[in-house]
């Protein structure tokens, strides 16, 4: 990839979108601190985190949360206590508060009644609900969510986006996703970047409503007109 | 009442004569605070905010928690943002977590039933084991041959270090504590018949069993249950490939061949182990290895012989098994590996003590 740049407005939600391959997920964890470019800067919060120093970094990833693309909950742990590890590691409030804490997050996202279950016991749909709790623990500024619908029928996948957008609403998180599902970003996201393979740069970024209209790369058009829908 | 330092989260209640329980708060909430402690009561309370600064998740998650247990909680007279908050948690319900709580007896009931199932999955697998090897005679098992020549040299050559070590010790620790005994009588000569009677008849095998079950059974359980985690034995099956003759027949056979004659290999080294002992200053190697053999009766050497069979049978097993049915996590897989190793050892024993009484009876 290269000549990526752009900015998000604070509170909005962004999806990378692209061929297989093109390297979305490659952009977010490097938009989230998970890896650092091999040239050139990812800055997050204005922060760059390759070249950061621990404690600075640890203040940006306080203040951001990531959904991995099969939730990657801890499997030895509930999912209480999932939602309460970034919370052991960055507050030091007092256990019972991030108990209580723990259990809205859940609350939030409709797994109040799962809270002392094991990830292996819980579907794919309820395993997503419960990395997005997490990713949420802190109130973070903004979170990054690899695929979410990866894996998910489509009223479970449409469930989740509303999800999604009642939480930006709600806590005006500002959101990054990667996703190949075509109707979920057309009913989530307020921007778009399409990510082209060919030339390892942007080929389009805008509200991606306009990506179907006339006028748009043939290739950005082509990828977006395969999503059959109403 | 004594206010608490400007911008600290705060809440108080109060009854009014109604019996209407208020609940004021204010301040501002933030997650690292530590946050107010009040007792909230009644059926009917009303929230209200004095003072209120901001606020994150802390809040919300604060009423939640003390308002879940209230009939009839008013909210209204808060933010509206914040009563969005509340409400959501209250709101966010999914149709696929609808658990009932079971009461004492329907967990009893469970329990039982999982029980049951628990060891009808066990005679199951015994079953297609037992099939796949009928199969496999008549060339009709899909069989992984390579992991067949694989596992004869992980779990046979491989363990030959540890057999030899484990076998070495035996024998010394025996006729160690033999010998002390034994001179008291002046009977030392007999320290070689307690060794190489002991080590052919019971420990040779018993010995390399429970090594199979340490090292093999645990390797064989968490190579087959990240199988399952990543859905490979789905795949096997998918194309009408069985796991158990595909994966554990394999590993079987190879383990029941290689664990009798680790056991040979121990029981040889355990005789040699005792020697040093016996001939550091009561026997000579000559007396010591005369007495050896002359104690040996091809029916003991038999003894042994059937038995490490049947541990290396029963060590590999219980691995497959245990393997076959971890949960799919990292979780399932770790307690898999420990509990082929403990479900081996156990069997093992058990089978060691029903040998004693089969081959009673036959007179061996």
């Amino acid at each position: 990839m290269d000549r990526l740049t752009f900015a998000l407005p604070a509170g909005k939600i962004l999806a990378i979108v692209g061929p297989s391959g093109c390297g979305k997920s490659t952009l977010m964890r490097a938009l989230g601190g998970l890896d650092a470019p091999l040239g050139g800067t990812a800055r997050l919060m204005g922060v760059d985190l390759a070249a950061a120093d621990e404690a600075e970094r640890q203040t940006i990833l306080r203040r951001s949360g990531f959904l991995f693309q099969g939730a990657a909950l801890f499997s030895s742990l509930t999912l209480r206590e999932n939602i309460e590890m970034p919370m052991r590691e960055f507050l030091r409030c007092p256990r019972k508060e991030m108990r209580q804490l723990a259990e809205y997050k859940l609350a939030l996202v409709g797994l109040a009644d799962a809270m002392d279950k094991l990830p292996s016991e819980i579907s794919g749909g309820m395993a997503k609900r419960a990395g997005i709790a997490r990713a949420m623990a802190l109130d973070p500024d903004v979170i990054f969510l690899d695929e979410p619908s990866a894996g998910l029928d489509p009223m479970s996948s449409g469930r989740l986006d509303e999800l999604i957008l009642r939480l930006r609403e709600a806590f005006g998180t500002t959101v990054v996703l990667v996703s190949h599902e075509i109707p979920s970003i057309l009913r989530t996201a307020d921007f778009c970047i399409y990510l082209d393979p060919e030339t390892g740069t942007m080929g389009a970024y805008g509200p991606p409503k306009g990506f179907l209209q006339a006028g748009q790369p043939p290739k950005v058009h082509a990828f977006f007109s395969q999503a059959r829908f109403d | 009442m004594s206010q608490p330092p400007s911008g600290s989260p705060f809440a108080r209640t109060e009854v009014r004569a109604d019996g209407l329980a208020v609940v004021t708060v204010g301040g501002d909430w933030h997650l690292d605070d530590t946050l107010p402690s009040v007792v909230v009561r009644g059926d009917r309370v009303k929230v209200i905010a004095e003072g209120l600064g901001d606020f994150d998740s802390s809040l919300p998650a604060w009423l939640h928690a003390h308002g879940k247990n209230i009939r009839d909680l008013d909210l209204s007279d808060l933010p509206a943002r914040l009563q969005s908050l509340v409400r959501m948690a209250e709101k966010a319900a999914f149709q696929d977590n609808d658990d009932e709580k079971l009461g004492f007896l329907e967990q009893f009931g469970t329990w039982g039933v999982e029980s049951g199932s628990s060891w009808a999955r066990a005679f199951e697998h015994i079953g297609h084991t037992a099939l796949g090897f009928a199969r496999m005679l008549v060339g009709r098992a899909k069989v992984n041959w390579a992991d067949f020549s694989l596992q004869l040299q992980t779990a046979g050559v491989d363990a030959l270090p540890i057999v030899a070590l484990l076998g070495f010790l035996t024998g010394l620790i025996m006729a160690y504590v033999g010998l002390i005994q034994l001179r008291q009588v002046g009977a030392t000569v007999y320290v070689a018949n307690l060794v190489s009677l002991a080590m052919t008849r019971e420990m040779g095998a018993l010995m390399t069993g429970v090594i199979a079950c340490g090292r093999t059974s645990t390797a064989f359980a968490s190579q087959l249950g990240s199988m399952n985690v990543s859905q490979e034995t789905d795949a096997l099956r998918a194309l009408g490939i069985q796991p158990v003759e595909y994966l554990a027949l394999p590993r079987i056979l190879a383990v029941t061949l290689m664990v009798p004659l680790l056991a040979v290999f121990a029981t040889f080294v355990g005789v040699f182990g005792g020697m040093v002992v016996a001939c550091a200053g009561d026997l000579s190697v000559e007396q010591y290895l005369t007495q050896a053999i002359r104690a040996i009766a091809f029916k003991s050497f038999l003894v042994g012989f059937l038995k490490s069979i049947a541990f290396g049978f029963i060590a590999a097993w219980a691995g497959c098994y245990r393997g076959a049915v971890a949960k799919r996590s990292a979780l399932g897989v770790g307690e898999a590996a420990t509990s082929a190793a403990v479900l081996g050892i156990t069997l093992i024993v058990v089978s060691d003590a029903l040998f004693a009484v089969i081959f009673n009876l036959f007179d061996l």
